[in-house]
């Protein structure tokens, strides 16, 4: 599989603070959904900012679909990228949803014929057509976020970051978002980096890096990092909700199983031990 | 027990008056015990930070009145006089860092207490008792909020609250963005707070496993109503009812409900994760249930 991001031994600090990134390195395969997960401060979204060139390394390269991310190529890096913010509020422009959408387009100077149409598909696309003349300022979180989806599908990137875009939302908001990523992912061909501290979204992902203090520290499917609960309790993150309960049960001595299970096999598990007792 | 907010049929309408006039909270009459952990929770809209608007009467009602610590909030109130009262009812917003302004931790956290006429040492004192039970350290004080992390800045925020003691502590949503270690330190903080200096609390969230972990009290709104009142047993004992407020059932319970349409024999909906284990042990026969 090709690497569509390649992070090559790359250092970097920030202004009067001690190294983040020591010569770190990480590749994204084209087409996956990859989460890197990690607490606050663990330098996941200073990771985004530097994929994206909103920010300059000190030492190493990174390489977006075959460009390297310098200021000769910034633009066609940022092309081919599209970032999801945590707070919706902070990134609309337009006085109305469509000419939010539309507004991004303008920017890259688009045919104005066509322009129309990308709008309207776009905010299709995101089940926000029918809202397209109100004031996204009016709009709950969810639907903000999903008008900033639309402003990134318009412009046909080839990358979506989701920088803890659904930590500001309600549980059903939050599953809504990530499905339709998913969605649209699968409709695009898309790849995602999604930079979260929620498990139940890594849950969703093809693969997981864990970050902490600017160093990756795991890297596997889902089911690899959920095995081992002990770890990401160590590091401040969560362990997902079956390995909670299976700690539970081995506790009260039903049974010693430590691999970690989803919620259809847990729930089989559970059917199986009832029904042969 | 006491009771510290009352509110009688209590209606507030923004754009009153015009063609946009919506009811955010429509005849709301409900009482709130002294000392009490309660949780307000219900869909996005459903009217929950117009309701605790009111409680330091931020907000007055358009109808009704409520008495919150022995005094009365009704239409006619104004703002002249408030200040005192305020004191007691502390209120923390939704990202309540946004609001920092001052040069260091301890100037912002010492806003409070000064605004209310305390001197500097006492201020002080204040602001660093406040700092402990946040769990910033002293070090901190002197940086610029600023240069803080996001849950740093979150809790200068919130003992800026603290510094000034007051009985009611009202949270609106105070872990929303914060990474599972911040958000427990946060709910454990405000269980401190009741246990053991006897605050009252009032909290928004929508996480209905921490109305399990923390509340004695919940209050569930819809469309500007409050459509029930109760222990949390009480609120999650029908799920259709729950799914039918577009809100989720605790995670126990949830896992519970799958159980059950697998053909597993669960009973009653268990609420935690213990409840459920007991459960599931029983069923299988092993183990040292009682």
């Amino acid at each position: 599989m090709k690497d569509i991001v390649q992070v090559d031994k790359i250092s970097y600090n920030y202004p009067d603070q001690p190294l983040l990134f020591d010569q770190l390195s990480l590749d994204v395969h084209e087409g996956e959904w990859l989460a890197i997960i990690g607490q606050n401060g663990s330098g996941k979204s200073t990771l985004a900012r530097l994929i994206d060139g909103l920010i300059v390394l000190n030492e190493g390269h990174i390489t977006v679909d075959g460009l390297q991310v310098n200021d000769q190529n910034i633009y066609n890096v940022r092309s081919k990228i599209g970032i999801v913010f945590q707070n919706p509020e902070d990134q609309f422009v337009g006085a109305t949803v469509e000419d939010d959408v539309a507004f991004g387009l303008e920017n890259q100077l688009f045919d104005r014929s066509k322009m129309h149409d990308i709008v309207e598909e776009s905010l299709k696309s995101v089940g926000m057509w029918d809202f397209r003349e109100r004031i996204p300022a009016n709009l709950s979180g969810g639907q903000k976020q999903r008008v900033a989806i639309a402003g990134i599908i318009a412009l046909s990137p080839k990358i979506i970051i989701l920088d803890e875009a659904t930590s500001m939302l309600d549980p059903r908001g939050r599953k809504e978002i990530l499905e339709l990523v998913q969605r649209l992912k699968n409709e695009n061909h898309l790849t995602v980096i999604s930079i979260t501290h929620d498990i139940d979204e890594a849950a969703g992902a093809d693969r997981v890096v864990i970050l902490n203090h600017g160093e990756i520290i795991d890297e596997n499917t889902p089911r690899g990092i959920f095995s081992h609960p002990d770890k990401l309790r160590q590091i401040g993150l969560d362990a997902p909700y079956t390995s909670k309960l299976l700690a539970a049960l081995s506790k009260r001595g039903v049974s010693d199983e430590k691999s970690y299970m989803n919620d259809e096999e847990l729930i089989a598990w559970i059917q199986q031990l009832v029904s042969t007792k | 027990m006491d009771t510290a907010i009352s509110l009688n049929k209590v209606t507030h309408t923004y754009q009153a008056n015009t063609p946009f006039a919506q009811n955010a909270i429509d005849n709301v009459t409900l009482q709130i015990s002294k000392g009490s952990f309660t949780t307000i929770i219900g869909h996005t809209g459903s009217g929950k930070s117009t309701l605790v608007q009111h409680i330091n009467a931020l907000l007055k009602p358009t109808e009704g009145h409520l008495e919150v610590l022995g005094r009365v909030i009704d239409p006619n109130t104004t703002n002249k006089n408030l200040k005192a009262f305020r004191k007691h009812v502390g209120m923390v917003f939704q990202f309540p860092e946004k609001q920092l302004f001052e040069e260091t931790v301890l100037k912002d956290i010492m806003f409070g207490p000064k605004n209310y006429g305390v001197n500097d040492g006492e201020a002080k004192k204040s602001a660093f008792n406040a700092m402990e039970l946040v769990g910033l350290d002293k070090a901190l004080a002197d940086k610029s909020p600023f240069d803080l992390s996001g849950g740093q800045m979150r809790r200068v925020a919130i003992a800026g609250v603290l510094a000034m003691n007051p009985e009611i502590l009202i949270l609106d949503e105070p872990t929303a963005g914060l990474d599972p270690r911040g958000h427990q330190e946060i709910m454990d903080l405000a269980r401190y707070l009741n246990k053991n200096k006897q605050m009252t609390i009032v909290l928004i969230t929508h996480q209905m496993d921490d109305v399990i972990d923390y509340a004695t009290n919940v209050i569930v709104m819809d469309k500007g109503k409050v459509v029930k009142v109760g222990s949390p047993a009480q609120v999650f004992s029908d799920p259709k009812w729950v799914y039918g407020m577009q809100l989720d059932l605790p995670s126990s319970a949830e896992f519970a409900q799958q159980l059950k349409k697998a053909g597993v024999n669960i009973g009653q909906l268990p609420l935690t994760i213990d409840a459920l284990a007991d459960r599931i042990v029983r069923l299988v026969g092993k183990g040292d249930t009682k």
